[in-house]
């Protein structure tokens, strides 16, 4: 007896707590996910010294600029973020007056009062844009402004110290800032939209000190979980202001869009995901094998050595049936130009102050672009849908002139020969030295110049490489003068062909980024003229003659736009854009369940 | 007496003789590529942007249109090149150091060679390597001097123990008494006995370079200029992902026949050479055997 009233009071026990465990508890509700993946990895995420795309991708997710651009309108169109409207901007060009947003407030943080963000001001613009120029900062992006905005040079000479104040940039009320420029520039309001224009808190930066850049605290839609070497985790900003998507403000086109499901996100707030994931995923093949195994990344870049195996066409891009019904296909040319650059500064290949050796080394460079071959580089290493064109003004941006002469990147191995055996014999001709940084794309890069250079008659022996450990360590030594022929990417800080032309102004020469040391007294004329000028006709004339006087000059062997590929995953709602959206594509972005 | 040994051993066993062919087939690629005879084409490219096999080209060509089996000649070249260079390299340091350490065992010298040792032992070989081709900003000699540097220790440590027990061989006692000199002794007495060691080692230190090269190339801090089976398998990274396997196999079969066959001749060779292999009856004094590079891949 005493044994069958245990064994009632045990599984009587039991029942009981089977019965509380049954029970629904309410638990919080369940996070939505997006990961994406990027090929590199950030400089830092403090907005001085956002000077990648990487890191640009992830700070205006954390910190707010005052403008950006419309989601899904091409070609790229500006609208406010942070701003309250569009800048007023004076007769003169000179005076730009911008109003913020009322009732915006920062991310919690203990370096503010109490704890509790405080409301973004005016000052805090006024503040951002003065660390740029404080050389304690180090900041990356002061070339945006430099010499642009008036006092500012002087308030550096003076020890930058930041309770003084710049005249040529000041609150004029708690919502509204002056920014008064040394020169009309009608590009100021783009450079706005730059990761480097965020606005930070002064107090939360001066408390943090150097360690701001790895845990930043602005008012974009998203906070910073954790970050390493491999990977960044965003959380939703509970702070972040409750504004709603217009998808037709953010040029939605129901033709173009079609298929996407975004209708779904239009008027909801944003960000739509509760957490952002970004992988750092650099090898392209490791990027794929994630992305295909279908509980990770949900965003990569297809490598161009897929497209055989997943595109059905190329032109235009078009997934295979099988991978169509798993994933969506997106393609963007990329913001930019890449060229193979001429050092003019260099001898050999540049200037002389002997006119006919000048003269000579122009002859010698136009050959070499003549041998040079597009369509095969396009193939090897574009996949073949890269956009190539006369010169560096790309088709993204409306000055592009779609019908100018094409000679400048048409193979012509008999006029190369022919240029070459003008020149005389191969032992007159200088030694060729291509730069490039360690890696096998690069090392492979070479060859092909070389193999190219060599098919027209150029000794193999003179063709001669420098291989540096890292790009930046490239850079460097261009910016030094110090390279001869190496490949040169710009992607453009906003939709204005002044931004591409500007590299070979002369006052811009190296260590500016005028790389090719590019000296022409009536080009600088022209660009100066063309840079005060607003977007007209006769800008998009003058624009054109600069470009059409580099490739005379044979300047470099210009230029190419590469197209890229991307796939997300049929659950994610959104146009992933790498370029000038960039990061701010990242609060449009929802995550569904699928079928 | 030594050769006629070891050449016994490598007459009775046909694996090992079709290894010592293997290699020497091997090595007249490498010398026709040295010689400029074959290979010469390796980076000329064309328009046939990875080519199946044909007539003229045997095993394809690669993304920019380059003839892999010309590039798979070359190297060979390369691999022998660096092969030989490291070996020499690290069996002449390792002999000087380990005889000397082993000679003026527990004195000054000794200590001072191996701390060198330990310190150079206790860094990682990449790291090695990439902190050197970092300093030489990307120079050729780089992955030679760091391979040199990172493989000496083996042999050194090896002849040190030859050495310790040499020097009190009664042969040796008797070159002191008659007044001999030190560096007589060691050149004259001590190393020519350390030579079956050398040998091993050299053939090990072969293999073991051989490997590292491909492994350094595959990660950008091998050879600079030129092409090597290592920059071959790097490039077909996306070969790969692009469905073409020419190239991954062609070098990736070569090093797998040449570290093979090396590997069974050095087999073979510490057979023959070495003392206790030779007599198995006697175990002799106790001493490490000779090992691949510590370092090693």
């Amino acid at each position: 007896m005493p044994q069958l009233v245990f064994l009632t009071v045990f599984f009587a026990a039991l029942l009981a707590l089977g019965g509380c465990s049954s029970e629904p508890e309410p638990g919080p509700e369940p996070q939505k996910t997006y990961r994406h993946s990027m090929d590199g990895t950030p400089t830092g995420l403090d907005p001085a010294h956002a000077s990648n795309v990487y890191a640009g991708f992830l700070v205006v997710n954390l910190f707010d600029t005052l403008y950006r651009y419309r989601y899904l309108a091409r070609p790229y169109e500006i609208t406010e973020n942070l701003a309250a409207g569009p800048p007023v901007v004076s007769a003169d060009g000179l005076t730009y007056t911008i109003t913020l947003k009322q009732g915006v407030r920062f991310q919690h943080d203990p370096a503010f009062d109490q704890g509790v963000g405080r409301e973004v001001s005016a000052e805090d613009l006024v503040y951002s844009l003065k660390r740029h120029f404080d050389p304690e900062v180090r900041s990356r992006g002061s070339w945006l402004w430099r010499d642009r905005i008036q006092g500012m040079a002087e308030w550096q000479a003076q020890g930058s110290d930041y309770d003084q104040p710049v005249t040529g940039l000041r609150a004029l009320d708690r919502y509204t800032v002056e920014v008064r420029l040394t020169r009309p520039f009608p590009q100021f309001v783009y450079t706005l939209t730059t990761a480097h224009s965020a606005l930070v808190p002064r107090e939360v930066v001066e408390a943090r000190g150097r360690e701001f850049g790895t845990a930043p605290v602005g008012s974009g839609p998203f906070r910073l979980i954790s970050m390493d070497t491999t990977r960044a985790e965003l959380e939703r900003n509970p702070e972040y202001r409750r504004e709603k998507i217009d998808l037709a403000a953010e040029g939605f086109d129901p033709l173009r869009h079609a298929g996407l499901g975004l209708e779904s996100v239009d008027g909801r707030e944003m960000p739509l995901v509760d957490r952002a994931v970004v992988d750092f995923v650099v090898d392209g093949a490791s990027g794929w094998v994630s992305f295909t195994a279908g509980n990770e990344i949900q965003y990569v870049r297809l490598p161009p050595d897929l497209f055989d195996q997943a595109l059905a066409s190329r032109s235009p891009p078009r997934l295979k049936p099988d991978l169509e019904q798993q994933y969506h296909l997106h393609v963007t040319p990329e913001f930019g130009v890449t060229q193979i650059v001429f050092n003019l500064d260099d001898p050999g290949i540049g200037y002389q102050p002997d006119p006919e050796a000048n003269l000579r080394n122009r002859d010698l460079r136009c050959a070499l672009r003549k041998a040079f071959d597009w369509d095969q580089r396009n193939q090897v290493f574009y996949g073949g849908i890269a956009q190539i064109y006369p010169g560096v003004i790309p088709p993204a941006v409306p000055e592009f002139d779609p019908d100018a002469d094409r000679s400048s990147v048409t193979h012509d191995p008999e006029g190369a020969r022919q240029i070459l055996q003008r020149l005389g014999s191969a032992e007159n001709l200088p030694v060729l030295e291509y730069t490039y940084n360690s890696g096998v794309a690069q090392q492979r890069g070479f060859e092909q110049f070389r193999g190219q250079m060599s098919a027209v008659g150029y000794p193999d022996d003179k063709i001669t490489r420098r291989v540096f450990a890292t790009f930046p360590d490239v850079s460097r030594a261009a910016s030094n003068r110090e390279l001869q022929i190496w490949v040169y990417g710009w992607t453009m800080d906003y939709p204005d062909a002044e931004n591409v032309l500007a590299l070979f102004y002369g006052p811009n020469r190296a260590p500016g980024n005028n790389v090719t040391n590019y000296a022409n007294p009536e080009y600088d004329r022209l660009f100066e003229q063309a840079a005060a000028m607003q977007p007209s006709p006769e800008r998009t004339a003058i624009y054109r003659q600069l470009n059409q006087m580099l490739i005379d000059d044979c300047v470099s062997i210009a230029g190419v736009t590469r197209v890229r590929a991307y796939l997300t995953h049929r659950d994610v709602i959104g146009v992933p854009d790498r370029e000038l959206v960039g990061g701010y594509f990242l609060r449009f972005v929802d995550v569904v369940e699928t079928p | 007496m030594m050769w006629q040994r070891w050449w016994e051993r490598v007459r009775q066993d046909p694996v090992t003789l079709a290894a010592l062919v293997l290699i020497m087939l091997f090595f007249g690629v490498a010398c026709g590529s040295w010689l400029g005879l074959i290979g010469g084409g390796w980076s000329d490219t064309s328009s046939l942007l990875r080519g199946g096999f044909s007539a003229e080209h045997w095993f394809g060509t690669n993304a920019i249109g380059q003839d892999i089996f010309q590039r798979a000649v070359f190297g060979t070249g390369v691999a022998f090149q660096v092969g030989v260079s490291v070996a020499l390299g690290a069996t002449l340091l390792g002999a000087v150091f380990g005889s000397l350490a082993g000679y003026f065992h527990q004195r000054a010298g000794d200590g001072l060679i191996g701390w060198l040792m330990g310190v150079i032992e206790s860094i990682p070989f990449y790291l090695l390597v990439a902190a050197l081709a970092f300093a030489m900003q990307g120079h050729n000699l780089a992955m030679y001097l760091a391979m040199t540097l990172a493989f000496w220790t083996t042999t050194a440590r090896l002849v040190r123990a030859e050495t310790i027990r040499l020097r009190q061989m009664p042969f040796v006692e008797a070159a002191r008494t008659l007044g001999v000199g030190q560096s007589a002794i060691l050149s004259r007495h001590i190393l020519p006995n350390t030579s079956h060691l050398l040998l091993i080692q050299f053939t090990i230190t072969f293999v073991g370079a051989v490997k590292a090269e491909v492994v350094l190339s595959f990660l950008g801090l091998g050879i600079q200029d030129g092409v090597s089976w290592g920059l071959m398998i790097a490039e077909s990274t996306s070969d790969l992902l692009a469905g073409h396997f020419s190239n991954f196999l062609v070098a990736s079969i070569s090093l797998f026949l040449l570290v093979m066959a090396l590997n069974l001749l050095a087999d073979a060779m510490q057979d023959a050479l070495d003392p206790r292999f030779s007599h198995p009856a006697d175990p002799g004094p106790a001493e490490p055997s000779p090992a691949e590079p510590s370092h090693g891949t």
